[in-house]
This record gives structure tokens, C-alpha cells and sequence, in this order.
């Protein structure tokens, strides 16, 4: 990538109250509101969070129960509107519609919460080890350079060999090793406002490093966390569903990589119960283009390029 | 000279992180809960065959000593005992090693060449239709679960179609004198053909997003616009100085795209009951065969990080401006 | 004999975001055969993109608007594409401004050269590396340099190779925009005397677009002196740089110290070329000009000949023996911009 365009505010005003602070954390974000792809995907987590939220009213079954027909038949590998059952059941009897509202849930949950470590660590460690420089900096970047070295997915599994299965552990393997790109994004980024006139002008006078990282330079860097951190959420609802779908994945949680991995140990591939395997699919890919478009967005406003 | 000092520190950081990855993994083994010498003894091992293995890695000393025990052993190729199989895990992990690779370089190689070509000729006609229709949906397989797309393959190609097995690299029964044979063999084509197909899908994105990007930025130099003063034909403008400079970047990638590929063949391989590297990590952890687990793990970030140190060597060698006097 | 190049009226426009802006607008002058022309200007006067256009190679947004280019009798603004390339480097050759980048970093000089004598010119591989020796000796370099790559040269000598590369198929045209600008006064002599000798071994006309009087006063026969993309004043170089007839011609004169005199005090000229989206009426310069007269913000001045083949486009031109003297004196150009709508000069 090239060096990215500084959205340099200068020396920052003193700012009074919550309300401003939010007020300017928000614009601090500047999101990207011009570009039409960015609004579909900023509208395509809008659905797809208020469905998480109102999954119960709008799902029409409980997900993990095991259901039956009025004729007290076993209600499994129905077809989509048979019995009524919108999306048809799975192999067990369970109903694939509800699966895939309240896989919205986990989907989110983890994403969100991935997301939001990775861009957390990665933008701590980019700014200290930027700002700071030194040991510490040459410590921070040794450090990414055997996170560079562990293969992700694989690191998962492994770990999924200790741990209990659970959804967390792709939280922790993100957090242990994802931040390793955003830190060397904004360290760089860092190093480049370290030098202006009036970070330099800040520290003169006495300035805590705290106040000056806190003031000049977390809000020159929101933006790029905020664009590594969309893009991460596609990456860990990915990866959870790569683990499910390898059957170390909570099997209590209904989770679209569940759905997967039940569907095609269920053969239903070959008993062409499409319904059943191709929506989950569909679900992951909309939301993880929606966080394409809306970093792409970004992208455009933090390195603007004529004519592209 | 300078040069050399930079490959050499290169190699360093390179060795660096091998250690680093070999002690996490030794660590992360032999600290976890429960029986520490779980990590290398299946209790349903014969009494000897414990004994032997607890000497061999030095069971019973302090930590720090195994470590030491653990790195010579290492070094000397011996990574315990797979607990499954009853043989030699570097043994079994170097028989599976080549059909990962097979996998991995066949549908990078692909996924490349397409990129290339694909990116490229979206640089050269942008804006308009094509490339409304074409940026979405490339992110979309940028967007796919690798292993779903392997479903959907194998639903339509598979089970719908009948034109290829659904999995494995040959078929029931198929006896082949050598490796070699079998490698070149229809049969393992037909076999290969699907799994092949899904990962140079997904992987395609990024060289063409990338070689797009280089060739709109390229196409702007000066040196391309006095390609055209000079009366040049398209064809030398646009592939010989454009795409030529643009490559570069697109060249090294492939390399930081093994390390990211491989990762791709655990899904893929378990999908398509492909026996390679990937497969067996998942089968290790599942069935609680720590040395195997370690070693297939172990094989595979060692691919990971010397292909990160061949896209650097790479980018030196390619580029006449890095100085190699 | 009939001229190698002759603008008539040719015009060219560039579009922006905010609309058009006429770049060059109706310029005309002569370039006779086998001599040196200076076009100057200050920046943004439209003189690279008028050289530019002698090539055919526009950047997307421009066009050609009006007028003619004749090229040894054809309009070259007219010529379909395929008959144009053909002009392309074989007639009609380019130097850019900055030769660093105009040359494909990944390949060799050599291979670059091959490319123009070999694809362009017809060329065996082995008759190309001949004379690609040969062009290298005649511009002054190792002939072992050619197996280098572009960043291995210094710029003066990236600028050499860039001459060679135009002299390569013997064109009867180069044009070349600011070649010395971007290089340390003792090498721009050099790389001018070297042009300068090439050209008269080669009976070539060369086109040198530059902002320098000096090196126009250095090197050139002829000039051109353009002003907000109008043709100022135009002759043979001794004539029109020791009596203009046009006042910026004047003004140029007293902004730039002379190669071979002593450095006077230098005086720049006041205030801004014109906003060429929205040019004001009538005389361009007028705002900017101590002897502006009501008239000259009126009507736009044609282009009238002085003397021969020495063109001025002002409506004071009779005066210009008076006027010279004036244009001489500091003072007279510390005028006040707004003030000049009125009347005359401040003595």
C-alpha cells in the first residue's frame, strides 16, 4: 500500500463534556458515506444485526429442537415448504430457518468482538512501538514477525487440541496473532505524525506522553483502525466457520460454520439438499463483502487516488 | 556488499523466527493441562515403548532440559512417535507432504496466471461495465468460506454432474507401480481437478486486485506515455513496460500467498478427503495424537516462513533498482 | 523553402471538474528548417502542452480544439491515428522534461534503444547495437554504459541518453520541453552546447520549450514567447531579445540574469498569469502590463509583423523604441495591478 494520506487535524482544541468527545470520536471515524458500495454494506449489517436482536421473534422455531410433523413423524431432510417449514430441516429434524437467524447471533457476536481485539492490540502495539521507538519498538516488531510466522488457521486447531471447544477460541487466536497487521500499518502511520511540527511542539512543552498520544495522535489513527478492524470481522467470522465446519466448534451454539459441517457430514450433498447447505454460505458472504465494501470506502477516503 | 549484509540479515530474522515458533510449540505442548508426558506417550504404548521414549526426549528431566533434548532431536529430523500410526511422525508428515504441495503450487500457479491476465485487463479498460460487474463479484470470492465453495463444487460437479470423484486422489482400488506414475496419472487428474479448482478460486482476488492496482498506477508513469510518444504498438506499451513494472509486487506476493494458501488446504483437504498436511492436523487434534498434531503443524509453519523469506530474496532479485553491487 | 512546421491558429483545450480550460489558444508561428527555437513562457502559458500536441500524445482530458500543424505540408491535427504513428519518432521525436522517469526502470538503456531502432526503425538486432554505439558516442557516453540500467546514470547523463534516444531514427523534428531545467547550471551548459552541435551536424529542427530566457538567449536561432496560452511576440532570438516589441517580452528580459553579462537587478514581473478557465477579455497581459491602455482591455491585439519575420501581438508595437527604454527602469514595473485599467505607465 502506499503511504497513506494523513488526515492531520493539528493541534487539538481542548475538548469539554461527553457529548463533544463522542461527538468528535464519531467524525474522528469519518465514515465513508459517498460511496454506494460502502452504504450497501453498511446497510447489509444493519439487517443483519437487527435480525441478531430480534432473532427469537423472528425465527420460527428453536433452533436446537428436534421436531416432529403433525402425523408425529420424525420432521427431517424436509424440503423448503413442506410441513411448513420455510427453509426445509436438517438430516435431525431441526428447522434450517431458524439455524440461520440465530446463527446471526454467534456470526456477530464473534466478528464484533474479534474485530474489535485485533484492532484494539494492533493499534496499541502500533502506537507505542511507534511512538516510543527504541527497545521497545524493536521488542513489539520481533514480536509480529513470528506472528507473521504462525499459520492462523492451523494455530486454531491446534489450540482447539487444549482448550475446550468454544467459540472464545477464535477470539483468543485472532488476539494472540491477527493484530500483526494493523500494528505495522499504524506504526508506520505513527512514526510519520511523531515527526510533525506540532507533536514536536507538544513535547516541548512539557506535554505527558499520554495526553499527546491521546490527542494528537489516537484521532489521526481511528480511521485505520477502524478500516483493519471491518475487515477483521470477515476474517473471524471465516475462521469460526472453518472451525465448526472441522468439528472443533461449540456443537451447543448454532452457528452458520455449524449448519456447514452438520449439513455435509449429514451427506447432504449428495442427497442435493441444497437448502440446507447453500443459505449459511450466502448468509457468510454478505456479511463479509458488507465489510469489504464499507473498508474499501474507507480506503478511498485514507488514500485518495484520482480517477480510480 | 550491501546486498549481502541485507539477505543475511534476512536469513537471520528468518532463523529467528523459526526458533521462536519451534519453542512456542514445545511450550504450548508441554504446559498444557494435564499429563505433561501426554505430549510424546500414549498409555496404550507397550511398557518399552514408553521407557524408550521417555529417555529419547528426556520425560523425566527438568523442562529446561527436555527443551534442549527437544531442539537436538529437531534438528536431527526426530519428531516422536505418532501415537495412531505407531511410526515415526516425520516419516508419515514427509509422505504427506507432497501432496499439499501438489495442491497448494497447482492452484496458486492457476489462480496466478488468471489474476495476472484478468487484472490486467481490467487496468486496461477501466471504468465502464466490466469493471462495475467484475470488482463486486471478486470480492465475493474473496468473501466465500473456501470449504463452501468446495461444497457447491462438489454438489454441481460431483453429485449433480457425475464428471468428478468426490474425493480422495485416486480411486478404489487403483495400484500404481510409482510415485510418479500416480502423479501423472488421469485418475489422479480427474481426482485433483475439483479441490484444485476451489482454492485457485478463492486465491485468484488478490492477484488480480493487486496487478490492477500496480497496472493503473504503472499506466500513469511517464515512462508508458513516452512508450505511446514513441509510436510504440498497445501490445509493447501495455504488456512489455506496464505490466512488466506492475508484475513486480504481484511476483512476490505469490510467495506470502503459499504461507496464506496453506492455510486454505485444511478445509479443502477435509472436504475432498484430500491426504495431504492439512487433513492430517485436523485428524490429529481430533483423535488426541499430540506428536503427529505437533509435527503437522510444525511442517507447516516451517513452508509459511521460508516462503516469507523467499517473497524478500524475491523482491531483491527481480528489481534491478535494489542494489546488488 | 517552405517552413518544417507552421501553426495556424491551433487551439487546445483541457477538461476539468469545473469546466474547460483553453490551454493554448490560437497560436501561430513558424519553425524553418534545420534551426533551434526557444518557446518561453512562464509556467502555465501553455507552451509543454502545445509541445505535446506536436506529438499527438494528449493527456485524457485534453483535445484539440482549432487550427492547424503543418508538418512538412501535412496537418498533423488532422491526420488519422495510424498515419500519425507512423510520424511518430521517426519524424517527429520528443525529449521530456525529466528523463529519469521517461525511461522504463527495469530495462536497459541498450534494450530501450533496441526497441525504437529495431520495432520503430526496422532495425536488426545487430545493426541496432551498431548504431546505438553510435548514437552514444555522438551524445558524449561511454558506449560500455549501455548494458546500465536507467538509475545508474547521474542526471545529466539520463538526460543524454534521452537525447540519443530522440536522435535515433533520425527525425527531422525534436521537440524537447525544459530538457536542462532539471539539472545544475554547468551541465545545462554542456548538455546545450551538445544539442547545439548535434543539431547543426544533423540539420535537424529542434523545438526547446522552456522558462529560461537565458537558455533560449544561449542556444537559440529563433523564439517564441508565449503568454497565458497566446503567442506574445516571435523572431529570430538576437532581434526579439534585444528589441522586443511586446511589453512581457520586456518584462522577461529584466527577470532573468544574462548568461554573459554581469547580473543586473533583477526585476520581476508583478502579479499572476490569467485565470485560462475564465481569460478576461481582450489583452491577456493587460492587467499585468505598465503600458496598458484602455484599448487593450477592449479587443485582444492580433498579431502583426514588425519587422520580417519578427511578430508581436500588442497594440503599442509603433511605440516600442519609446516603451523599450521605460521597460528598463525598475520603478516602471512597480505598478499596482488594478491601477493599470486607467492609463499608461508610472515614470
Amino acid at each position: 500500500m502506499s503511504s497513506p494520506v494523513t488526515l492531520a487535524k493539528g493541534p487539538q482544541a481542548p475538548r469539554r463534556g461527553i457529548l463533544r468527545m463522542v461527538r468528535n470520536a464519531f467524525r474522528s471515524l469519518h465514515l465513508p458515506l459517498d460511496d454506494g458500495f460502502a452504504i450497501a454494506g453498511l446497510v447489509i449489517y444493519a439487517v443483519f444485526v437487527l435480525v441478531a436482536l430480534f432473532a427469537p421473534q423472528i425465527a420460527t422455531h428453536d433452533p436446537t429442537e428436534i421436531l416432529f410433523t403433525a402425523t408425529f413423524d420424525l420432521a427431517a431432510d424436509r424440503r423448503p415448504g413442506e410441513d411448513g417449514f420455510i427453509m426445509g430441516t436438517t438430516s435431525l429434524g431441526r428447522d434450517v430457518f431458524s439455524q440461520l437467524v440465530y446463527g446471526t447471533q454467534s456470526a456477530l457476536l464473534i466478528g464484533i468482538t474479534a474485530a474489535v481485539m485485533v484492532a484494539l492490540i494492533g493499534s496499541i502495539v502500533g502506537v507505542v512501538a511507534g511512538y516510543f521507538g527504541g527497545w521497545t519498538d524493536t521488542i513489539l516488531m520481533r514480536l509480529a514477525d513470528i506472528a507473521f510466522g504462525i499459520p492462523f488457521l492451523p494455530f486454531v486447531i491446534v489450540l482447539a487440541a487444549f482448550l475446550e471447544p468454544s467459540i472464545w477460541n477464535v477470539v483468543i487466536a485472532m488476539a494472540l496473532i491477527l493484530w500483526r497487521d494493523t500494528g505495522r500499518v499504524i506504526r508506520s502511520q505513527v512514526l510519520t505524525l511523531r515527526s510533525r511540527a506540532y507533536v514536536e511542539a507538544a513535547r516541548v512543552s512539557g506535554s505527558s506522553d499520554l495526553k499527546i498520544i491521546l490527542r494528537h495522535i489516537a484521532p489521526n489513527i481511528l480511521p485505520l483502525s477502524f478500516l483493519y478492524g471491518s475487515i477483521a470481522i470477515g476474517w473471524a467470522i471465516l475462521t469460526e466457520a472453518s472451525i465448526s465446519f472441522l468439528g472443533f466448534g461449540d456443537s451447543s451454539t448454532i452457528s452458520w460454520g455449524y449448519m456447514l459441517q452438520d449439513a455435509f457430514a449429514s451427506q447432504a450433498l449428495s442427497k442435493n439438499a441444497f437448502y440446507w447447505f447453500v443459505p449459511p454460505g450466502i448468509c457468510i458472504i454478505l456479511i463479509v463483502s458488507a465489510g469489504f465494501f464499507i473498508s474499501r470506502g474507507y480506503e478511498k477516503i485514507l488514500f485518495p487516488k484520482l480517477g480510480r | 556488499m550491501k546486498g549481502l549484509t541485507a539477505i543475511g540479515s534476512r536469513v537471520l530474522q528468518t532463523v529467528f523466527v523459526l526458533w521462536a515458533v519451534v519453542t512456542i510449540l514445545f511450550l504450548m505442548f508441554r504446559l498444557m493441562p494435564g499429563n505433561p508426558m501426554a505430549a510424546y506417550i500414549d498409555p496404550n504404548f507397550t511398557l518399552e515403548q514408553q521407557e524408550a521414549l521417555m529417555a529419547r526426549f528426556g520425560l523425566d528431566r527438568p523442562l529446561w532440559e527436555q527443551y534442549f533434548i527437544y531442539l537436538w532431536n529437531l534438528l536431527q529430523g526426530d519428531l516422536g512417535e505418532s501415537f495412531f500410526y505407531r511410526e515415526p511422525v516425520a516419516d508419515r508428515i514427509l509422505s504427506l507432504l507432497p501432496n499439499t504441495l501438489i495442491l497448494t503450487f497447482s492452484s496458486l500457479i492457476i489462480a496466478y496466471v488468471f489474476g495476472i491476465l484478468a487484472g490486467s485487463y481490467l487496468a486496461w479498460k477501466r471504468g465502464g461495465l466490466t469493471e462495475q460487474i467484475a470488482i463486486p463479484l471478486v470480492l465475493t470470492t474473496r468473501a466465500m468460506p473456501e470449504f463452501w465453495l468446495g461444497m457447491i463444487l462438489l454438489a454441481i460437479f460431483s453429485f449433480w454432474l457425475g464428471w468428478f470423484p468426490a474425493g480422495g486422489t485416486r480411486s478404489p482400488g487403483a495400484e500404481f507401480p510409482t510415485y510418479f506414475a500416480l502423479y501423472t496419472s488421469r485418475d489422479f487428474l480427474m481426482h485433483m481437478t475439483l479441490p484444485v479448482l476451489t482454492l485457485a478460486i478463492y486465491s485468484q482476488g488478490l492477484p488480480l486486485l493487486l496487478m490492477r492496482s500496480n497496472m493503473l498506477d504503472v499506466m500513469k508513469e511517464d515512462f508508458v506515455t513516452m512508450a505511446r510518444i514513441k509510436g510504440l504498438s498497445s501490445w509493447t506499451v501495455v504488456i512489455r513496460h506496464a505490466a512488466r513494472n506492475a508484475l513486480l509486487p504481484v511476483m512476490t506476493s505469490f510467495a506470502i500467498s503459499v504461507g496464506y494458501q496453506i492455510q486454505g488446504n485444511v478445509v479443502v483437504e477435509t472436504v475432498f478427503s484430500w491426504p495431504g498436511l492439512g487433513r492430517e492436523l485436523v485428524r490429529a487434534v481430533s483423535i488426541a495424537d499430540y506428536p503427529l498434531a505437533q509435527g503437522a503443524f510444525l511442517m507447516i509453519a516451517v513452508v509459511v516462513i521460508l516462503m516469507n523469506l523467499v517473497a524478500d530474496l524475491l523482491y531483491a532479485l527481480l528489481d534491478p533498482r535494489v542494489n546488488r553491487e | 523553402m517552405e517552413p518544417l512546421l507552421s501553426l495556424r491558429d491551433l487551439s487546445i483545450a483541457y477538461d476539468v471538474d469545473g469546466g474547460t480550460v483553453t490551454a493554448v489558444d490560437g497560436a501561430t508561428f513558424d519553425v524553418p528548417r534545420g534551426v533551434i527555437v526557444g518557446l518561453v513562457g512562464e509556467s502555465g502559458c501553455g507552451k509543454t502542452t502545445l509541445a505535446r500536441s506536436l506529438t499527438r500524445v494528449l493527456a485524457d482530458n485534453a483535445r484539440i480544439t482549432g487550427g492547424q500543424a503543418f508538418f512538412d505540408g501535412q496537418d498533423i491535427m488532422a491526420l488519422p491515428e495510424r498515419q500519425m504513428n507512423a510520424l511518430r519518432w521517426r519524424k517527429i521525436a520528443f525529449i521530456p522534461q525529466s528523463a529519469m522517469n521517461s525511461l522504463d526502470p527495469v530495462y536497459t538503456i541498450e534494450s530501450q534503444l533496441a526497441e525504437v531502432l529495431c520495432k520503430r526503425g526496422g532495425l536488426t538486432r545487430a545493426r541496432a547495437h551498431v548504431r546505438s554505439e553510435e548514437l552514444f558516442e555522438m551524445v558524449g557516453l561511454e558506449r560500455g554504459r549501455l548494458r546500465d540500467y536507467p538509475h545508474q546514470f547521474s542526471g545529466g547523463m539520463r538526460q543524454r541518453v534521452a537525447i540519443a534516444l530522440a536522435l535515433a531514427l533520425n527525425p527531422k523534428l525534436i521537440v524537447a520541453d525544459e530538457p536542462v531545467t532539471a539539472l545544475d547550471v554547468i551541465v545545462q551548459r554542456q548538455i546545450l552546447d551538445q544539442l547545439r552541435d548535434l543539431q547543426k551536424e544533423l540539420s535537424v529542427s529542434v523545438i526547446i520549450v522552456t522558462h529560461d530566457i537565458s537558455v533560449v538567449a544561449y542556444v537559440c536561432d529563433q523564439v517564441v514567447v508565449m503568454y497565458a496560452g497566446r503567442v506574445a511576440e516571435t523572431g529570430a532570438m538576437r532581434t526579439t531579445l534585444t528589441r522586443p516589441a511586446h511589453p512581457y517580452t520586456m518584462g522577461l528580459r529584466n527577470a532573468f540574469p544574462d548568461l554573459k553579462s554581469a547580473a543586473g537587478v533583477l526585476t520581476p514581473i508583478e502579479g499572476a498569469p490569467p485565470n485560462l478557465m475564465h481569460p478576461p477579455p481582450g489583452c491577456r497581459f493587460a492587467p499585468r502590463c505598465p503600458f496598458a491602455q484602455a484599448r487593450c482591455t477592449d479587443s485582444s491585439p492580433p498579431l502583426v509583423q514588425v519587422d520580417g519575420d519578427h511578430l508581436a501581438a500588442c497594440h503599442r508595437w509603433q511605440e516600442a523604441d519609446v516603451l523599450r527604454p521605460l521597460a528598463a527602469l525598475t520603478q516602471t514595473w512597480a505598478i499596482d495591478i488594478g491601477a493599470t485599467e486607467m492609463g499608461g505607465a508610472k515614470s
